[in-house]
């Protein structure tokens, strides 16, 4: 699969649910063992909550090297590379912190129970 | 029932502690339900950035409640009644005096998160006007960081006014300035609630939401970086980043941080940038292309 992200997004990809949406292209992709593609040809900006849904999530199901294997970035920015490479540091530390996730699971479980 | 009549005084504002000390003094006037307020400006002899952005957020605030709010514009000076018209203030608050086109860097008001909007308002009428000369690629390294302020107010201030906001330049030592603000619960009553420590201070509420990791809003995966990121491209480009919520206060400047609790209390919270407008403060990072991703 390839995503021509500016076609999807536009030229700023800065919002959690953009990022949604490259998300839930991608995921299933990938759980099937299948390369994506992913090309930022004239995407500009870049904020953290949308690599945060687009990428940072993605280590909740697949292991980090089954994912390098799987996924191509192309014509990503500077600004944007290093912004990816920090969500993805701090979703390799959210996703291995048992204690961490507890506390955020409980939050999540007393919003669930206040909705 | 009738409104309570308030008379207030605009002072005159600057954008130090001092100033934004002013700025809570008025909202603690207006902070009740069903008030009259008109504001005279006699007492003024310049407002910043952050006086406009607060004052329209004030405005709203009192129309939110159930009250009126007007600007008595005869009692401004010439020079501040130009900018207001100028940056569409005065528009704002009174039909058929809309925005002239001039130097002023618009007063905006954003109720919903529409990123188009809000990064059209950046890319055009905060950085884009011809007086900053920066490269589309640092002009979009900057919109992508002052993003983070604005992902911020929406995601965590949970205010139904939105955010406020006003930018200006200072040609004479080559500063944009740009002041965002929320009127919603704060950043130290949300770590409160999330960390269940009544006690922390708003000062060290105000640390830990600028750590690299911590959000109260983790929505299931990582996230929290967005104030770690501001702060390290301030930082590196040595421009000021300061923040005030409840009595918290942060400051970043000249590669230093600090935290400390004031004596006065906003329930929202404000954010305060300054950046340089000269490319050559700017190290946009190069990194291998080849690295690793996960």
């Amino acid at each position: 699969m390839r995503i021509n992200v500016h076609a999807l997004i536009g030229e700023d990809c800065i919002t959690l649910d953009d990022g949604q949406k490259v998300h839930n292209l991608i995921l299933p992709e990938l759980k099937a063992g299948r390369p994506v593609e992913i090309d930022f040809e004239g995407v500009g900006v870049f904020a953290s909550p949308f690599f945060n849904a687009a990428f940072g999530q993605l280590l909740r199901d697949l292991p980090g090297d089954d994912l390098n294997r799987l996924i191509k970035v192309d014509n990503l920015n500077p600004v944007g590379r290093s912004v990816l490479k920090r969500v993805i540091e701090n979703s390799k530390k959210y996703y291995s912190d048992p204690k961490y996730r507890r506390i955020v699971n409980r939050v999540l479980d007393e919003q669930a129970a206040n909705a | 029932m009738g409104l309570e009549r308030r008379f207030l005084a605009v002072p005159t504002v600057n954008d130090d502690p001092p100033d934004f000390d002013r700025l809570f003094r008025l909202w603690n006037q207006v902070n009740d339900d069903y008030l009259e307020v008109e504001f005279n400006f006699s007492q003024c002899r310049f407002l910043r950035q952050n006086a406009v952005a607060f004052l329209g957020g004030l405005a709203r605030l009192i129309e939110y409640r159930g009250g009126r709010a007007t600007f008595d514009w005869n009692t401004l000076q010439e020079d501040i009644y130009t900018n207001l018209r100028q940056n569409g203030f005065i528009g704002c608050f009174s039909a058929g005096r809309g925005p002239w086109s001039g130097n002023s860097i618009p007063y905006q008001e954003f109720q919903e998160k529409r990123k188009d909007s809000i990064t059209s308002y950046l890319k055009a009428k905060w950085l884009g006007r011809g007086w900053v000369s920066l490269s589309p690629a640092l002009r979009d390294a900057i919109v992508g960081k002052v993003w983070e302020i604005y992902e911020n107010a929406f995601e965590h201030g949970s205010s139904p006014l939105g955010v406020f906001c006003c930018g200006q330049h200072y040609p004479q030592l080559h500063l944009l300035k740009l002041c965002v603000l929320d009127f919603g619960v704060g950043i130290p009553s949300n770590v409160r609630m999330f960390t269940k420590k009544e006690a922390v201070s708003a000062a060290a509420a105000l640390r830990w939401a600028f750590r690299p990791g911590n959000t109260t809003k983790p929505n299931g995966m990582g996230r929290g970086l967005g104030l770690d990121l501001l702060r390290e491209f301030v930082k590196v480009n040595q421009g000021e980043l300061e923040i005030y919520s409840h009595e918290g206060y942060g400051q970043i400047k000249e590669g230093r941080e600090r935290f400390l609790d004031r004596s006065t209390f906003f329930e929202g919270t404000v954010v305060n940038i300054t950046f340089h407008c000269d490319e050559s403060y700017y190290h946009l990072v190069s990194e291998e292309q080849t690295d690793k991703l996960f």
